[in-house]
């Protein structure tokens, strides 16, 4: 089906003017990504210009492949979706039948049949995605406990605190998985707030607030921005936010990272 | 001469007060704001927030946050007003060890007046910041309409915070007070107070001699600004909803916001005639997208908004008057207290009800406060008259046959006092009376509060009417009523001595005053450690950019390399102080840190 070309986009008035360089980066409306792949994969070729793979019958496994190589490996958040990314692929991990076997979508769907990505947790989410498009990983984890373990020796304290929490959501007295989740818990707050800063800090909104609207973000990110007066404290923060303090100190470096936020 | 502060410890805000150079000022919190909400709350980590802070969380973390304490203070746990805050409050409301209310955070139970102790005990910290020194004497207001229990318990609240609560005044009286009433006029008042949470309006009759009466007083205590609110967030929800087909109430963190941005917005809208509601990123619209909130809202549709809220200000100030027999005429002015009173369409429902403009001198959210410190003032200086003299709040009397209440003591009168009537018996034969203790101004017994009772026996047998006791009521200066019950004939006496009760043992409150204590220690400490620790890091940040300034200049010399090793050996000390929050540690390494700054910024001088 021909990708229909989206309409030329009006500024809002308020940006109507500015000199391009001065301009915030606006989302379009409409999906940047869609039109991209429509760009990349379903229109013919143009005439004149060089053309290297758009001619190539590529299979799904192989435009992944692409996309992989794409990515920047510049912070843990996109660390952390190429791991993802890595592990959506590895085919020595698929189960031959799926009869037995618990998936990580399959075991979150046990506990809450319809699975709103919205209610999960940032951590979760960010699993699955992060703020980009919600991508809930279908490989088979045959043993999710031992994988824990296996995830908690390499280090990875997300994926590890992701299985803890799919094993308690299915024995909630696993103790092995509790003290996981804590101890994962404890380590990823830790780190969060080492990059942070000292939580005696206050963190201030250096984007203007009529620009705010155009950055890039999800809800949780904007309460949190919301509760940041430029007087409260990290901490304060962390006790006002009424979000676990994993997710809360998530978020908040991510607004230090993406540079929303400074921390004085 | 000792310092007295006043406080206003509101249902939905408080504001402390202080006469400076006979000038009365409020006092502003750490935020700069002049009133402090009166909200409690207990996070996950067992922190206790009080003031803006909880009222900040007051929604995402609405099962462990207490608003509105003052509804409950010193009430029984089967009065209606109870039943109706269970039913309204977000937080679990529990029955007391002695038929009290208990309120429970985190699985812990609180007294109602351990709550309000924790507001008080802001104030006086507040209060205390703002003075430089330690402050022990307090006037607290109360509504007009507390009985003693809710006065008495009013006050262990203040105890408990660490308050000697000098004198309990009525907020219509502290009102009239900061609007200079009271001295040589003699008039009638109406005070129509909106706030945030409550309304009330009260008719005074001020004297010349300094007693200010309370004539009629009528309220709803469950109207206030916060119905205003709800309707602007009701407005902004229904057209968020029409637009976007998504229920902001269904998300904790929205509903926090446009909480905030709705009172924002009401409030502005007393100075402008049109405000923005901007909430970016308000909620995910389910399509891996947050949507963002943008309204305008003007001073118009608030008023359409809370016409009816209005409207029922109004028509409570209509029965009053009539309940008082008084005409629109017969009120010389009219104050205006409580933020809501600043909404120019309350000014106007005001004026044109009284037929009269009403005082506008005094801010509406401090004019309480303000009354309770000049009353405060007043009491410890002698060199000042005495503005206002002790009252019975309500009337004293017993229960009579048939279930109605006879007055001994009226309402408003000065204490100490005492008075005494003769009663007979009832029935032919009777040889022992009940003499049940009563407070109010109802004509039925069961309408009143109860104080206590007690039986005289060994009557004369007689016929009904024939025998004759005398009852006498008396009040001293502390407020403690005994009433004597004595058979003229026989001269057998019995009697019985009422003390006000908050609902709680002397223990108890030793006990939450101890607490109390702990947790200004804890905070205080926290506090000279959180002072130290910045002045530390703004000095080690000084001497760390130095450094290399320094280094250079003193490289060639084993002295300065010496100096400069020292210096970060200084550093790294404080700094690892600060790490394990060692306030004498770091205090410690003050001097230490400021020499080294000096030196370096005189040898960074000496060269440039």
């Amino acid at each position: 089906m021909p990708y229909e070309r989206p309409k030329q986009r009006v500024l809002p008035p308020a940006l109507q003017g500015m000199d391009d360089h001065e301009r915030p980066t606006q989302n379009p409306p409409f999906d940047p990504q869609a039109f991209a792949r429509a760009n990349a994969f379903s229109r013919p070729p143009i005439a004149g210009l060089p053309s290297a793979r758009q001619d190539e019958d590529l299979s799904g496994r192989d435009r992944d492949e692409m996309r992989r190589e794409e990515i920047t490996l510049t912070d843990e958040v996109e660390l952390e979706r190429a791991r993802m990314a890595s592990m959506t692929g590895r085919e020595t991990f698929r189960s031959p039948s799926t009869t037995g076997a618990l998936s990580m979508a399959n075991a979150a769907a046990r506990s809450a049949p319809e699975v709103d990505l919205n209610q999960v947790s940032y951590s979760e989410r960010e699993l699955a995605g992060g703020f980009g498009a919600p991508e809930i990983t279908q490989r088979i984890i045959e043993d999710p406990a031992a994988e824990m373990h296996e995830r908690f020796a390499l280090g990875d304290y997300s994926g590890a605190l992701e299985l803890a929490e799919i094993v308690l959501s299915e024995d909630e007295k696993n103790l092995d998985a509790a003290e996981c989740s804590e101890t994962c818990r404890s380590v990823l707050e830790n780190m969060y707030a080492a990059r942070v800063g000292p939580l005696i800090g206050v963190p201030v909104v250096v984007v203007p607030n009529a620009q705010v609207r155009w950055l890039s973000m999800d809800h949780r990110a904007g309460f949190v921005l919301s509760l940041i007066d430029g007087t409260s404290s990290l901490e304060t923060i962390l006790d006002l936010c009424g979000m676990s303090r994993l997710d809360a100190l998530h978020i908040l470096h991510d607004l230090v990272q993406q540079k929303i936020v400074v921390v004085k | 001469m000792d310092k007295v502060i006043g406080i206003d410890l509101g249902t939905t805000n408080s504001c402390v007060a202080i006469v400076e150079n006979g000038v009365p000022t409020v006092i502003p919190n750490r935020g700069g704001y002049k009133t402090t909400p009166s909200m409690v709350a207990v996070t996950e980590a067992g922190k206790r927030l009080v003031g803006h802070i909880a009222k900040r969380q007051a929604i995402t973390n609405a099962e462990n946050t207490v608003y509105a304490a003052k509804r409950l203070i010193g009430r029984k746990w089967d009065s209606p007003q109870v039943k109706n805050a269970i039913a309204t409050s977000s937080y679990r409301i529990v029955r007391g060890p002695h038929a009290d209310v208990r309120i429970v955070l985190r699985d812990k139970e609180y007294s109602v007046s351990e709550v309000s102790g924790m507001v008080l005990q802001e104030m006086k910290i507040i209060a205390e910041d703002y003075l430089g020194e330690s402050v022990s004497k307090a006037v607290i207001t109360v509504p007009a309409y507390f009985n003693d229990n809710q006065r008495q318990a009013t006050k262990d609240a203040g105890e408990i915070a660490g308050l000697d609560v000098i004198r309990i005044i009525n907020e219509p009286t502290a009102a009239a007070l900061s609007y200079g009433f009271g001295k040589n006029v003699e008039r009638t008042i109406a005070v129509y107070d909106f706030g945030g949470g409550t309304f009330d309006i009260s008719i005074l009759e001020i004297g010349s001699s300094g007693v200010f009466k309370v004539i009629a007083t009528a309220g709803d205590t469950f109207l206030g600004g916060e119905d205003v609110d709800a309707r602007v967030i009701d407005w902004l929800v229904k057209g968020f909803k029409d637009e976007h087909n998504i229920d902001l109430r269904q998300d904790r963190m929205a509903l926090q916001r446009l909480k905030d941005a709705a009172e924002k917005a009401k409030c502005e809208l007393s100075s402008v005639r049109e405000t923005e509601v901007n909430l970016p990123f308000i909620i995910s619209s389910g399509r891996n997208e947050a949507l963002h909130l943008q309204r305008s809202l003007d001073r118009a549709t608030l008023d359409d908004l809370s016409s009816d809220l209005i409207e029922r200000t109004v028509d409570i100030c209509r029965q009053t008057l009539s309940d008082a027999r008084l005409r629109k005429e017969d009120i010389a002015e009219v104050l205006l207290v409580g933020g809501m009173t600043r909404m120019p369409k309350i000014q106007l429902a005001v004026a044109e009800f009284f037929e009269r403009e009403p005082c506008k001198g005094v801010h509406p959210d401090e004019s309480v406060a303000l009354g309770a410190a000049i009353q405060g003032s007043a009491l410890v200086d002698d060199k000042q008259e005495m503005v206002l003299l002790d009252v019975t709040p309500h009337a004293l009397g017993i229960m009579t046959q048939g279930g109605y209440f006879e007055e001994l003591i009226p309402q408003n009168t000065t204490v100490p006092t005492q008075r005494a009537k003769i009663f007979t018996t009832g029935r032919d034969n009777q040889t022992a009376v009940k003499i049940v203790v009563m407070q109010g101004e109802n004509e039925r017994a069961q309408h009143n509060e109860l104080l206590g009772e007690f039986i005289l026996k060994g009557l004369k047998r007689a016929s009904k009417g024939s025998v004759e006791i005398e009852v006498t009521f008396e009040i001293n200066a502390d407020g403690i009523v005994s009433v004597h019950a004595k058979d003229l004939e026989t001269e057998k006496e019995q009697s019985i001595e009422v003390t006000a009760s908050s609902g709680l043992t002397r223990e108890e409150i030793s006990h939450m005053m101890e607490g109390a204590r702990d947790y200004m220690v804890e905070r205080r400490s926290t506090e000279e450690f959180e002072a130290a620790r910045q002045e530390a890091e703004r000095v080690s940040a000084e001497i760390e950019r130095l450094f290399p300034q320094v280094e250079q200049i003193v490289a060639s010399s084993d002295f300065g390399r010496d100096a400069i090793e020292k210096a970060r050996g200084i550093v790294a000390k404080t700094r690892t102080a600060i790490a394990r929050r060692d306030a004498a540690a770091v205090k410690a390494e003050l001097d230490g840190l400021a020499r080294t700054h000096r030196m370096f910024k005189g040898v960074v001088a000496k060269t440039h």
